[in-house]
């Protein structure tokens, strides 16, 4: 009886290693539904856009969209599980531009290079459609872009004499100056290197190259070191924050702390869409335990963060893409999704909200005020992440965090260079 | 197959039987009653099969591969047999996280075992409501989402308003505020220590007043009046009546806290996702869904298998053994 135990389980052991071995992706079948789902990452597209969205494609179509959103933070994971699987893939997915190279290259997405001219061709942001493109054939667009300049404290900044800076020495300097035993001049978390890698640009270093066919990771190149040089010396000079601190709330350390009155910097870099959560805290008459932030022009200012030079650094291109899944059974009606998306009044939309939008020719719906003129500016030379097809596997491994961590805290910088661009070299190429 | 419908006749054994020789006719009868126990065992069996082995065996095969992001969207994976592990076996950081991961679930399933142990003691010498009180609230830590669980111990170590900073602050000579606990890698792994222990206890030590309620009040009190103290009453009497209690407590624990992953992730959002933080959970995690190498993530999962086992081999020889008795 024992020995029929055994042979049955074999038995089902391997069939499944067959049935395991067998499957093969199914070929993109449009099934021609008009019932939809759009996946946005984070809280960035407002709530008015959903809403937009949603009509039009009803009046489009007549079918329903649904948008499912995913926190920045599991995004990765469930583009991985779900991109693939024809019976759980969104039909139309904001991708990160940082991970677009990957999964491009992956051939996650459907091509859509007969519509690239249909949706603004060479007005669409060209660094966006680079990382979404493959021997000249697009597979993601951009969505919007964002960027990132300094918010301060007009008030601090006022009382300890200081200028706003024309050059990142003075920055560096003026950051060094405000520092005080409870207060950062200038708050960055050592492991925060979406923020610090503007030091290794404006010092003209990079992340990552490409060598004839492959990525090699730069850490240790010399113009890069000597942008963690003085990303060390400013950690160590002008900022209270945890060594282990990534880019996580930026805000909370420039408003007013509750407890003690103060802020705890004197300045931070953020996101553009950061100037919302930033002011003077009142709670919010609709819902006690929240608060909302109001802007007070006195005490609060924008600046871009300067480059070596005087022109604006280059900083960290915040933004995503926006593709079509390949496993999609939705393509036409995905489609027609895409056509609202970069229709004129869309993008518009987008402007007028904060976000910019991928076609350029609408870039004054962004407004003329202080937080729109600050994004454009610094947009204007703001650079990417390494193109690599590996480099989302690189950001999910938190390798750089680490490594801008161990910088942070003191290390060694050429040996620490030198060992994590081994290890990113890797991943790097897919 | 039949079954014999008439009953069974065992017939008086005759002068010439040999005493306790079962007659043929019964001997037939017994062994056709023990097959149909086993066929109607195949269904389950075969349902648990599917729905355990099947995981087990992708993995095997996938950790056979080598299987990325590519793969995913449909290239074919190649086959690397042994690549995967000889590459693992060589890689230092692995066996750093290993290290940790056994020290962690040691430290942590003995201090579990101990505080349970303790509190079930209590719980059996206390009055009634008392100890009502005592499991009610050790129920409902148990019973706590653990993600809801997280979010507030999180906030009990937050550096900047966490009421632990507070309240050891208030104790004269100790200097705790704004004191960071998932800086260092150390305050960081005896944070989540504490942690797991809170969410364990409970476990352990509603196992452990179960068995303490089997043993007996005479021979106690016998015990007792021969002039047996506390300690010796404890080590050399109740310790060994809930033996079987304690070493399967004690095995589950192990398992649990070898594989420990939401505790730890959560603990690296509010805190650092630095590798010097990992525990074996959130390594393979890093190395499959985020670092998107599949084939790595399950080698290093039938590695944590291999170390599972080797670890509770002791524990489950002796519970066969047991049963054997």
């Amino acid at each position: 009886m024992k020995r029929k135990i055994a042979a049955i389980a074999t038995a089902t052991a391997a069939a499944l290693i067959f049935a395991g071995c067998a499957s093969t992706p199914a070929a993109p079948v449009d099934e021609g539904g008009k019932d939809i789902s759009l996946w946005l990452n984070g809280g960035d597209t407002p709530d008015a856009l959903r809403d937009f969205l949603k009509t039009e494609y009803a009046e489009a179509t007549g079918g329903t969209l649904t948008i499912e959103e995913q926190a920045w933070g599991d995004a990765l994971a469930k583009l991985t599980t779900a991109l693939p699987d024809a019976e759980n893939t969104p039909d139309v997915v904001e991708i990160g531009n940082t991970w677009s190279p990957t999964f491009t290259n992956a051939g996650a997405f459907t091509d859509i290079s007969d519509l690239y001219s249909e949706f603004g061709g060479d007005k669409l942001l060209p660094s966006f459609v680079e990382v979404g493109e493959v021997d000249g054939a697009q597979f993601a667009l951009p969505y919007y872009f964002g960027s990132r300049y300094a918010f301060y404290r007009k008030d601090i900044w006022k009382d300890a004499g200081l200028e706003v800076p024309t050059t990142l020495a003075e920055f560096n300097t003026a950051a060094a100056e405000l520092k005080t035993d409870k207060q950062s001049g200038f708050y960055i978390g050592g492991e925060d290197w979406r923020n610090g890698v503007s030091w290794i640009f404006a010092n003209g270093g990079d992340l990552a190259t490409k060598d004839g066919d492959t990525w090699k990771s730069t850490l240790a190149d010399p113009k890069t070191i000597e942008g963690l040089t003085q990303l060390q010396t400013l950690f160590t000079d002008a900022s209270l924050a945890p060594v282990t601190e990534a880019d996580s709330t930026p805000w909370v350390n420039i408003n007013d702390n509750e407890s003690t009155g103060k802020p705890e910097a004197a300045t931070i870099i953020a996101p553009g869409w950061a100037h919302w959560s930033i002011g003077d805290l009142a709670p919010d008459p609709a819902d006690e335990t929240k608060q909302i932030a109001t802007w007070n022009d006195d005490v609060f200012g924008t600046f871009v963060l300067p480059g070596a030079d005087g022109s604006p650094a280059p900083v960290f291109a915040g933004g995503s893409n926006i593709a079509i899944s390949a496993a999609s059974k939705n393509q036409a009606s995905s489609k027609e999704l895409m056509k609202i998306i970069f229709s004129p009044e869309y993008q518009k939309l987008l402007g007028e909200n904060g976000l910019g939008p991928a076609n350029l020719d609408y870039a004054s719906s962004l407004g003329d005020d202080q937080f729109a003129t600050a994004l454009i500016e610094s947009a204007s030379n703001s650079k990417l992440t390494p193109a690599a097809p590996g480099w989302a596997a690189v950001e999910g491994s938190g390798l750089l965090e680490e490594f801008f961590g161990k910088v942070n805290g003191g290390g060694d910088i050429p040996t620490l260079a030198a060992e994590y661009d081994t290890k990113i070299d890797e991943l790097i190429n897919g | 197959m039949s079954v014999s419908t008439a009953p069974p006749v065992i017939d008086k054994p005759g002068r010439n039987a040999k005493p306790g020789r079962p007659v043929p006719d019964s001997a037939t009868y017994r062994r056709r009653k023990l097959r149909s126990p086993y066929l109607l065992l195949i269904p389950a069996v075969g349902i648990l099969l599917v729905g355990l082995g099947y995981p087990v065996i992708w993995q095997i095969i996938t950790s056979m591969q080598e299987y990325g992001l590519q793969q995913q969207f449909g290239k074919p994976a190649p086959f690397v047999l042994f690549d995967n592990y000889i590459e693992l076996a060589t890689k230092g950081s692995l066996w750093v996280v290993v290290g940790k991961s056994i020290l962690f679930c040691l430290v942590t399933a003995i201090a579990t075992l101990a505080v349970g142990l303790g509190l079930a003691l209590l719980m059996n010498a206390i009055a009634k409501g008392p100890r009502l009180v005592l499991q009610v609230a050790l129920l409902l830590a148990w019973s706590m989402p653990v993600v809801a669980a997280m979010t507030v111990w999180i906030w009990l170590f937050d550096r900047r308003r966490g009421a632990i900073n507070y309240l050891l602050d208030a104790i004269p000579g100790v200097e705790t505020n704004r004191f960071n606990w998932l800086e260092s890698p150390l305050t960081f792994f005896i944070v989540a220590s504490i942690i797991v222990i809170w969410m364990s206890v409970p476990f352990v030590a509603f196992s452990a007043y179960a068995g303490l309620t089997q043993v007996s009040e005479e021979v106690m009190e016998a015990a007792q009046l021969d002039g047996a103290g506390a300690w010796q009453r404890f080590w050399g009497i109740i310790l060994p009546m809930i033996r079987p209690v304690i070493a399967i407590v004690f095995l589950l624990q192990i398992i649990w806290d070898l594989r420990v992953f939401t505790q730890i992730t959560m603990l690296q959002d509010a805190g650092s996702k630095s590798s010097e933080f990992d525990l074996l959970g959130t390594y393979i995690y890093k190395l499959g869904t985020k670092s998107q190498d599949f084939g790595m993530a399950s080698a290093v999962s039938i590695l944590v298998l291999a170390i599972t086992i080797a670890l509770s081999w002791f524990y489950i020889r002796s519970l066969l053994k047991e049963d054997e008795k």
